[in-house]
């Protein structure tokens, strides 16, 4: 069988702050139209693997190809800035705290990015935007600021912002974790509809439901290493770790 | 009394509006030379390299430690004595250079504000969020990028007040280049003091002057800083 081509790939990603080593070697790759879930509890080191994909955090050692492109790091930083910034403009990501930017309508910070990074026409760009927000259900709020929006309503704009670069793979950074619980629904639905299209997304998440019934693999983090990995269904259901079993129970 | 103000030979409202001509030129050629010293020496400040760190804080130590006056005086002659034995140096047979009371103005004052302006600066750019330039980062933005689209906009949110008063404070301190001899408004008013000896008249059209001008520049700091805060949400 003729498996899809693989588009991320971290070997043994390790990071340390000082003494403290939050990941102890993590290796995950990632295919074209994989939806993989990451879990874990707070401090297990998962939205600090997540950051390190895109290098906003640069892992201690470790190796991370996007497309079989290798970032080499130099110093603790990306060696080349210019190569980093082209690689990420490839990798969307979404964050927790949506991170819309407060000075530009909601229109113009879905714009920014194929303007400013892809060298798109004001026109072209205004075009696909607008066919983003509609398509997140924000075509009447395009005019607004950020900050006369829902939380739901920002991370439905985000995630218009992170497609607008039509990225190889969206990076999801535990995106329902700051809202209101009513307001969890209106971002899962976009995210189902997009793993449904065959986006590939790597996705720090809370929300097992959405694990286990949308993504195409579960990673779970326990301690800075992969505690257990695999198929939703056989994980939820027969987990091998008690770690996992533990983790689990409590949150369901 | 208003014929003493007449415009022309027989008063002094021509000499006095050529004065207001010259504080405003001084004060808008020096706020971006003083605001590009500030940006410097505020990233000087912030900047990893300790040497360069000592620089920025060394520099702004030393000038918000000198009356303004000293620093004109040091400017107006130290500088144009340096400028004139740099060109010797480098060509024995040139003229002296005039370095002009203007000039002279516009260094010294650009050097103040620089210097607090460093410090306005270096707080806005501490107060931004981190997310916003985070996500510039993500969506491919190189650091240039990010500055110029993200984090400049959104530092003027903060900066504008602060900046705002030096601003103020500068188009006061102009009135100390009069001592320099350059024939600004308040040099301008002195004059007219010594000839007609009405000191009570002069210097209080002089005072309605500056205070108009700063109430201006009130009115279009306040919508500057309506522009810079739209689209956030206040509470």
């Amino acid at each position: 069988m003729n498996r899809p081509e693989t588009i991320l790939k971290a070997q043994d990603i390790h990071k340390s702050y000082g003494t403290l080593e939050v990941l102890k070697g993590i290796s995950l790759e990632a295919r074209k139209h994989d939806v993989i879930s990451i879990l874990g509890s707070s401090g297990s080191g998962k939205s600090t693997f997540l950051r390190c994909l895109n290098f906003l955090e640069t892992p201690t050692s470790g190796k991370v190809t996007v497309h079989g492109e290798e970032v080499l790091v130099k110093n603790g930083k990306p060696q080349n800035a210019r190569h980093i910034a082209e690689i990420r403009s490839r990798l969307g990501m979404v964050f927790q705290q949506f991170n819309l930017w407060t000075h530009r309508t909601v229109l113009e910070n879905v714009m920014e990015g194929p303007i400013q990074v892809k060298r798109q026409t004001k026109a072209e760009a205004r075009d696909k935007s607008e066919a983003l927000l509609a398509r997140v259900g924000l075509e009447d709020r395009m005019d607004m600021y950020p900050s006369q929006l829902s939380g739901g309503q920002q991370q439905r704009v985000a995630i218009a912002r992170a497609l607008a670069m039509e990225p190889d793979a969206i990076l999801f950074d535990e995106p329902t974790s700051a809202l209101d619980p009513e307001l969890v629904g209106e971002v899962l639905k976009v995210m189902k509809s997009l793993a449904a299209e065959g986006r590939t997304m790597i996705v720090v998440t809370h929300e097992m439901g959405f694990a286990r019934e949308v993504s195409s693999e579960v990673v779970f983090l326990h301690n800075g290493r992969i505690a257990e990995q695999g198929p939703p269904e056989e994980m939820f259901t027969n987990p091998k770790t008690e770690v996992f079993e533990r983790f689990i129970a409590k949150v369901m | 009394m208003f014929e003493l103000f007449a415009y022309g030979d027989t008063g002094w409202g021509d000499e006095i509006l050529r004065g207001l001509a010259i504080t405003i030129q001084l004060a808008i050629v020096t706020l971006p030379v003083g605001l590009f010293l500030g940006f410097l020496v505020a990233f000087a400040s912030m900047s990893k390299l300790r040497a360069l760190r000592m620089v920025g804080f060394g520099y702004t130590t030393i000038m918000r430690g000198l009356p303004e006056i000293l620093t004109l005086f040091v400017v107006y002659n130290g500088v144009g004595l340096l400028l004139n034995m740099a060109v010797r140096w480098w060509n024995p047979e040139a003229d002296a250079i005039d370095f002009s009371p203007f000039a002279a103005g516009v260094v010294a004052l650009g050097m103040v504000f620089g210097a607090f302006a460093a410090e306005v600066l270096r707080g806005a750019f501490n107060s931004l969020d981190t997310g916003q330039s985070e996500a510039g980062r993500a969506i491919g933005m190189t650091p240039t990028q990010v500055f110029r689209r993200i984090q400049l906009p959104q530092m003027w949110r903060f900066a504008l007040p602060g900046l705002g008063n030096l601003w103020i404070n500068m188009l006061k301190d102009t009135a100390l280049v009069s001592i320099i001899a350059l024939n600004d408004l308040m040099r301008m008013t002195k004059v007219a003091v010594g000839v007609t000896k009405q000191p009570f008249t002069f210097y209080l059209v002089a005072c309605l002057i500056y205070w108009a001008m700063c109430v201006l520049s009130e009115l279009v700091l306040a919508r500057m800083e309506r522009r810079a805060n739209r689209g956030i949400r206040r509470v």
